[in-house]
């Protein structure tokens, strides 16, 4: 048993230790690498990097206060409070074997086939940017205003790999005039992004179980396609179906918009980028990287194709920023 | 299950580290409930906070002190505490 007390305080010191290692730990191996020769590998103190990245994540989620066990012990009461959740499921959904294979993020049994998997990835991304202080404009915010900024208000949306439903809900909230389509494939998380968005009276959004290659929908049905984090945790071939689905379904002069995770050039960026992947079971990053995402968009017939650093909180794209952080970087391309 | 990724030359480290993390976390809870106590406690009237944190006028605990680092201590010394093999 794990009470709130107990799992709350062990939840918060591996957060003060995330921190520490975001603010002290990583500017110090950067000083390091910089003065190092080629067996930096070797270097004792990146080594206590990689080891903490690994194993705070496998103690946040399955350690003594572990996310999964906690929820796991009251799963009843998180079942049921799911029965109210309209969501549109697959009785036989078939994932692709890159979906099955890792659990990603080291969540126990992945995002998707545990009932509970929803609420154990909400609780656990609420403490994935140990940086985001009082002045915090939450990541999903800013990409629902980059997304918004400056043109007409979209009648018809799709947001691909909603998840539980948080990158979904600013654009909801945004938008309550428009049709609001958002699809994932895990089960559990459309549930809980469905009941908050109920709980929230969202009317025009329609959760549903779908893949991102193969929606189903029509050609040209929307006027924006969007997604946060999902490009990353696919292979390659499962990118170019995807973004060739996300053109498709784009009304002539509608725009894509993909948050995503796209390291610099420099040696460095892309050694703790690519290691980061290992160690946190997305081993998708790496190839992500290494595509020709403004040739591949072209090839699909978009235009106005951009790919830029997105500041995800006050100050991260500054200069002297020292602190580690995503390298995140907004695709966006117009039909 | 898969052997876990190790990060250092002997994974006897990797692993020693991780129980190091794991009693500090222990502590930082430990921590965290005795302050949630001490503080409901002097809420009620219960317990004087400020006499709680004062230096002691004797060792009031010597005694379990040392049987507590006797116990620890004990571990170093490599002998069998039954009659045992070689």
């Amino acid at each position: 048993m794990i009470d709130g007390r107990s799992f709350a305080a062990g939840q918060a010191f591996l957060l003060s230790v995330k921190a520490h290692w975001t603010r002290v730990i990583y500017p110090a191996v950067r000083a390091e690498y910089e003065k190092s020769n080629d067996s930096f590998q070797k270097n004792v103190l990146y080594r206590y990097f990689c080891w903490l990245e690994r194993h705070l994540q496998r103690f946040k989620y399955s350690g003594r206060y572990g996310l999964q066990p906690y929820h796991a012990q009251d799963r009843a009461r998180f079942e049921a409070s799911l029965a109210e959740a309209e969501v549109e499921l697959r009785e036989e959904m078939a994932f692709p074997q890159y979906y099955t294979a890792i659990d990603i993020h080291q969540h126990p049994g992945g995002v998707w086939s545990d009932p509970i998997a929803g609420f154990v990835y909400e609780r656990g991304a609420r403490s994935t940017t140990p940086l985001a202080g009082t002045r915090h404009k939450d990541l999903h915010e800013r990409l629902t205003a980059a997304a918004l900024d400056g043109r007409p208000a979209p009648q018809r949306m799709l947001d691909m790999a909603c998840g539980f439903g948080k990158s979904t809900r600013p654009f909801y909230e945004a938008l309550p005039e428009a049709e609001v389509e958002a699809i994932d494939f895990s089960a559990p998380c459309l549930r809980l992004a469905a009941r908050e968005a109920q709980r929230a009276g969202a009317r025009k959004v329609h959760f549903r179980q779908r893949d991102a290659a193969s929606t189903g929908y029509p050609d040209a049905s929307f006027d924006l396609v969007t997604s946060t984090m999902l490009l990353h945790e696919l292979p390659p071939k499962a990118v170019e179906r995807a973004l060739a689905e996300s053109a498709r379904l784009l009304k002539p002069g509608g725009r894509m918009v993909h948050l995503d995770f796209l390291p610099g050039e420099s040696e460095f960026e892309r050694l703790i980028h690519f290691g980061h992947s290992r160690r946190n079971n997305e081993p998708f990053m790496e190839p992500l990287a290494r595509m020709d995402l403004p040739a591949l968009l072209g090839r699909l017939g978009l235009r106005n194709v951009e790919i830029r650093p997105f500041e995800e909180a006050d100050g991260a794209l500054a200069p002297g920023y020292r602190y580690w952080r995503f390298p995140w970087a907004l695709i966006s391309a117009e039909r | 299950m898969k052997p876990e990724q190790t990060f250092f030359d002997d994974p006897a480290l990797d692993r020693a580290f991780g129980v190091v993390m794991a009693l500090a976390q222990e502590v930082w809870v430990l921590r965290d409930r005795v302050q949630a106590m001490e503080a409901q406690l002097a809420e009620r009237g219960v317990l004087d906070s400020k006499k709680l944190s004062e230096e002691p006028a004797s060792d009031e605990r010597a005694a379990e002190r040392e049987a507590f680092v006797a116990n620890l201590m004990q571990q170093l010394v490599g002998e069998q505490q039954s009659k045992g093999m070689p």
